[in-house]
């Protein structure tokens, strides 16, 4: 068979050449999912989904079968009953996470008063680990399209950056060509968040330099064409740079690349600007008493109760507005055209 | 194009085929499955792992057609300059098939070869983007994420090098592989 011959010889040359062209010519054209790229992504995307629904009850399965037994027929019998029974309350487990992720999700968008279209993570990445996207199984169809935002329970996750009929692909914060507008927590203090620096790290440019930034404060996203505002970005970790015209510092995104499941896509804005309400609420300085705090925790994880808000909030109701605004999130393919013009 | 004589042909056109699915089938499983494992240092490469080892197996011929088709589809699948993963997994195709010879002679050769692939499939992967889009990693985390997909190609090979060169002999309907 091929050895190094001239043949193979030549075609390598051939295919470097090819690729040399590939790469010249998507480089002036620039990217866009129209055309063959539209074609793949929808079809791998139809795979990969297809992948991810198979091997979800697999791996959960997988643990519950597999343990050897002499007396075979009763044994077989039990054994069989027994992983269905496992497969079972394995799947309750799984339900009861994904309503606790919905909740959740649900939860944030109340709190900023987002529509927002519900979607899963079904494939991370590209072959090669240097794309920071991730594809959702929520496309045009369900109202999805690009620069809209997404997010977690966690908060900001990134935008949309193409989308096809039933999937999209999701630049995350962390790439490097992603610039986020934010804001200091209580403050109206604008700067810009870009990625660059891995998944776990962002790095935050604040134009006012006459700011002192503090570990510890809080970004949450300024909102502009591309993105709605109000939602959490994540925590100062490190104060990089304190000279100069502007302020740069080292931030940790609240969300983590590693675990992205569940998602929501905010298909309509807020008509107003959320403040610091999707933030979760600062453990409040012992010194300080917060009346009726430790009473009545709920359940669920990040719920603003009033008296742990934090102080000088921008906006006034926001105990309020966290459990009391029906009907925002969407569970399907409706209210795309609700303002969010993107 | 690659004018051999008779029925070797119809085999050759098997092992493209057979190889390109093999590889397509590993690029859905490795963003859908692999890369949401969340090992630890990096991630693992199938990709790169079946490449390496068909090269190994088929010779540099197939090694570098099949990786350039199978990179181009998944430079289609990304967001990427199209054609980037498709010239760094062509030259790995390549590189690796040239030492095809020596993998009978050594268990050590396949191992190393694959681990070698992954390692220099990794670097590319990360040069290339630095170079033609925006840089994705930092040198040190493209080098710390190289050595870990090297290790863990040296884990997986051991399970799939056997069975890819069953497959192979199977495929070519030969008793043992090469018949030379």
């Amino acid at each position: 068979m091929g050895r190094d011959t001239r043949r193979s010889r030549l075609v390598i040359v051939a295919l470097l050449i090819a690729a040399f062209t590939l790469i010249t010519l998507d480089y002036k054209t620039g990217r866009s999912a129209s055309g063959a790229r539209g074609v793949v992504h929808s079809v791998l995307g139809g795979v990969e989904a297809g992948v991810t629904a198979v091997t979800r009850p697999i791996g959960r399965t997988a643990s519950s079968l597999g343990h050897p037994n002499r007396y075979h027929d009763r044994a077989d019998r039990l054994a069989q009953e027994n992983a269905g029974l496992r497969r079972q309350l394995a799947d309750n487990a799984a339900v009861g996470r994904m309503s606790k992720q919905l909740g959740e999700l649900r939860l944030i968008a109340d709190k900023g008063q987002y529509s927002i279209v519900p979607a899963r993570v079904i494939a991370v990445g590209d072959v090669s680990g240097t794309d920071w996207t991730v594809t959702i199984n929520a496309g045009r169809d369900d109202g999805v399209d690009v620069d809209k935002t997404v997010l977690d329970a966690d908060g900001l996750v990134g935008t949309v950056s193409s989308a096809t009929a039933h999937t999209a692909a999701v630049r995350l914060a962390c790439d490097p060509g992603s610039r986020v507008g934010a804001r200091l927590e209580r403050t109206q203090l604008l700067g810009a968040v870009a990625g660059g620096q891995g998944p776990s790290t962002l790095t935050f440019t604040l134009y006012d330099a006459s700011y002192r930034v503090q570990k510890g404060d809080r970004l949450v996203t300024f909102g502009s064409m591309d993105y709605v505002a109000g939602v959490p970005i994540g925590v100062i970790t490190k104060v990089t740079d304190v000279g100069g015209l502007s302020r740069t510092a080292e931030v940790k995104p609240f969300v983590s690349v590693g675990t992205l499941d569940l998602v929501g896509v905010v298909v309509g804005r807020p008509a107003a600007d959320p403040g610091d309400r999707l933030l979760a609420p600062q453990p409040v300085p012992t010194t300080q008493p917060a009346p009726a705090a430790p009473a009545a925790q709920p359940p669920a994880a990040g719920t603003t109760t009033p008296g742990t808000i934090v102080p000088g909030t921008t906006v006034p109701d926001a105990s309020t507005a966290g459990t009391t605004t029906p009907g925002t999130t969407t569970a399907g393919p409706i209210r795309s055209g609700q303002g969010g013009t993107g | 194009m690659w004018d051999i004589a008779g029925s070797a042909d119809t085999l050759r056109a098997r092992t493209f085929v057979a190889a390109i699915a093999l590889l397509s089938v590993a690029l859905v499983v490795q963003v859908s499955i692999v890369a949401r494992l969340g090992l630890p240092g990096g991630r693992l490469d199938l990709v790169l792992v079946l490449l390496a080892a068909i090269s190994l197996i088929e010779g540099p011929l197939v090694g570098a057609v099949s990786g350039f088709v199978v990179g181009v589809l998944a430079d289609l699948a990304s967001s990427h300059v199209l054609g980037q993963s498709a010239l760094v997994m062509c030259l790995i195709g390549y590189a690796v098939g040239l030492v095809m010879d020596a993998a009978e002679r050594s268990v050590a050769v396949p191992l190393g070869a694959t681990a070698g692939a992954c390692v220099a499939g990794t670097l590319g992967y990360a040069a290339t983007t630095s170079i033609f889009g925006e840089a994705a990693l930092t040198g040190g985390e493209a080098v710390i994420r190289a050595l870990a997909a090297g290790v863990y190609a040296v884990l997986l090979t051991p399970f799939l090098f056997p069975l890819l060169a069953a497959g192979s002999r199977r495929l070519s309907g030969r008793p043992r592989r090469g018949g030379r």
